[in-house]
């Protein structure tokens, strides 16, 4: 096979160019934190590199989110569930590999000694494994989002009708992971992690590990949305997401095809959520709010819809905006966000991407 | 029948799908579930015609309307039938139950040789077999390209993972060629469908049915604005397809119908009024009574 046609299949030549371009840009980052001196004019400051970090784990959310929603029309307002749970998985993992180094010296998280629990639930103790962890962070979120996914498409609920429900959907799992009783720690979640296999959280060489891994996930997660947009089958997503009734009478199943984007969706967040907890330090109920779901929505909106770098554009913008006001003006945030939401929509409804693209309008 | 339940018209949201009228709701079981038609009902409706697409004793009431009363059509292996009647005589939704839209109350429709129940199956899996379907309007993928429209229409697995890896073949692009010659957008190719003007739709969603090589055709309305080249055109197309395929067109246009039809049916309140030549049809004093007694 003609390797060199095929990945011009995947990107055009110039997409190949900006890719290598922003990749050359995400890996400046740690070796301008390591190589160069505080102070100096070219370092990058660690809580910088954290920042940057974090929105890589957010970017790789807005990749799938796009796929789903930009590409087959399925808005689903609960993705922080998936993203949480891969959250969680991980933050189970680096709990137990804290050992005896916690607060009350027990073999047990800090939390369960509070609660006066005796020893580790049954569904904590595969958690030690960090294998386990990992497998689990992602096929939870697949294995939950395909049964939900599988209910609702099956029956047909589309449109505002699946957002809706899916708004529901996180609400119930906030409910859920509040309560002490869920074993998850509660309203406080995990925290004071140590070690990450072996590694301890508070080396610098840890976290440019961490930063660096973001970075390669968002290269693997966009090339392989990248090669499902450009196949047939990408072209009978929008088919579905267009005229869904001509789609079936062509002989596709709507059903199924929605039920793999969703699911994958699903595991691309879970995978994200693993990579960012370590990162933040910390992982709690609030990341099921309904209003973190609509956040990673607005990400796409404010990006561009079915483009995938769109996406990617969009988290950065958002999060860096949310970045500076929470700390600058931590009250306006909600209106900011409130109006980049419709000034883009209003003004630029192609999103921010089709500006710094001038790609021509499809239809 | 659910006399004492109120039509559902008071705002009610409507999650799920458009909900069956009354008695079969649609995919209960999660297993495939496949009935087949007894070879002895098969021959005596057929009665050793060369039948393609039977309609077996078809019922379907919509609260207490009965759209469709014991409707038995036989389609031949060919034939280019048309299917004519007033407003509300149940034309679409007869093309709805033979596609898998709607779920009749009692009867079934199969396809002769296979004996598959269609009624149980749902549209991918009847448009699978062979049956497929021209909408009253126009319906294309807008978003796509002229070529990659007819590509997704084209014939061959239709499954996730077979498409995430499909590429088109040399056979299957001189195939889409074909079909661009046929309709005549060989020039349109590679402009969004949602440009084309109105009649150029209409033949370009013709064009997806012929590229997914049907048994059977329906055709609703296919003329609808179009000019009268247009509509010229369009017989001739569907002339030809006759003899290959089964067409069945359901159009108002009597003039196009007399230009086209070789054997029609007049439907009227959700039964056959009338069926044979447009002539013997024209002639016959029940359909002239439902026809003056309207508009004409």
């Amino acid at each position: 096979m003609n390797v060199k046609a095929e990945l011009l299949r995947l990107l055009p030549r110039k997409g190949w160019i900006g890719l290598g371009a922003a990749a050359l840009i995400c890996f400046l980052v740690p070796i301008l934190n390591s190589v160069t001196a505080p102070g100096s004019a070219a370092h990058v400051p660690d809580y910088l590199v954290a920042l940057i970090g974090k929105f890589l784990c957010f970017a790789i959310v807005a990749v799938a989110m796009d796929l789903l929603w930009g590409y087959t029309g399925i808005l689903s307002l609960g993705h922080g569930v998936f993203f949480a749970l891969g959250g969680y998985a991980m933050g189970m993992y680096l709990m137990l590999s804290i050992g005896e180094a916690g607060v009350y010296r027990s073999k047990l998280p800090d939390f369960m000694v509070f609660l006066d629990w005796k020893e580790l639930p049954w569904f904590w103790k595969p958690f030690g494994n960090f294998g386990f962890a990992l497998v689990a962070a992602l096929l939870g979120p697949g294995l939950l989002a395909y049964v939900f996914g599988f209910l609702a498409f099956r029956s047909r609920i589309r449109g505002v009708y699946f957002s809706i429900i899916t708004q529901a959907f996180t609400y119930a799992l906030m409910l859920l992971f509040f309560r002490n009783e869920t074993g998850v720690g509660g309203n406080n979640g995990l925290t004071n992690f140590k070690r990450l296999y072996g590694y301890s959280l508070a080396e610098s060489s840890t976290k440019l590990g961490l930063y660096t891994l973001s970075a390669v996930g968002l290269l693997v997660v966009f090339l392989l949305c990248r090669f499902i947009v450009v196949s047939k089958a990408g072209r009978v997503l929008c088919a579905i997401r267009d005229e869904e009734s001509r789609s079936r009478f062509a002989g596709y199943n709507p059903t199924s095809y929605k039920l793999f984007v969703y699911t994958l969706s699903a595991v691309i967040c879970g995978f994200a959520g693993a990579l960012y907890v370590p990162q933040v330090g910390i992982i709690n109920p609030s990341e099921f709010q309904p209003s973190s779901s609509i956040e990673m929505a607005i990400w796409v909106a404010v990006g561009e819809r079915a483009s995938l770098l769109g996406g990617v554009l969009g988290a950065f913008v958002v999060n860096g905006a949310k970045s500076w006001f929470t700390v600058a003006l931590p009250e306006a945030w909600l209106y900011v966000l409130g109006v980049l939401f419709i000034a883009v929509t209003l003004f630029f409804p192609g999103g921010l991407a089709s500006l710094i693209l001038r790609k021509k309008a499809a239809t | 029948m659910p006399s004492d339940i109120p039509p559902d018209e008071s705002g009610k949201v409507e999650l799920g799908p458009k909900a069956s009228p009354s008695g079969k709701s649609r995919r209960v079981s999660l297993l495939p579930r496949q009935r087949k038609i007894e070879q002895e009902r098969v021959d005596a409706l057929t009665q050793g015609r060369k039948a393609l697409l039977c309609v077996d004793n078809v019922s379907v009431s919509f609260d207490g309307f009965k759209a469709i009363t014991d409707l038995t059509l036989i389609l031949d292996e060919g034939e280019l039938r048309c299917i004519i009647g007033p407003n509300g005589a149940g034309k679409t939704t007869l093309q709805d139950i033979i596609t898998g839209k709607t779920k009749p109350d009692a009867g079934s429709v199969f396809l002769v040789g296979d004996n598959t129940d269609l009624t149980e199956l749902s549209e991918y899996e009847i448009a699978e077999r062979g049956i497929c379907r021209k909408f009253q309007r126009p319906t294309v993928f807008q978003g796509h390209s002229v070529f990659e429209n007819l590509e997704l229409a084209l014939p061959g697995k239709k499954g996730v993972f077979a498409s995430l890896f499909a590429r088109l073949s040399k056979a299957q692009r001189e195939r889409i060629d074909e079909v661009l010659e046929t309709i005549g957008l060989t020039e349109q190719k590679h402009s969004a469908a949602g440009l084309l003007s109105h009649g150029q739709k209409q033949w370009l969603e013709i064009g997806m049915l012929l590229a997914q090589e049907p048994r059977v055709l329906l055709v609703d309305e296919p003329v609808a604005g179009m000019t009268h080249q247009e509509t010229e055109k369009t017989a001739e197309l569907l002339s030809s397809l006759a003899g290959k395929r089964t067409v069945v067109v359901v159009e108002h246009d009597m003039e196009f119908v007399r230009s086209i039809a070789r054997t029609v049916t007049v439907l009227h309140e959700g039964k056959i009024l009338a069926e044979g030549s447009m002539d013997a049809v024209q002639n016959n004093p029940k359909v002239i009574e439902v026809y003056l007694g309207g508009a004409h």
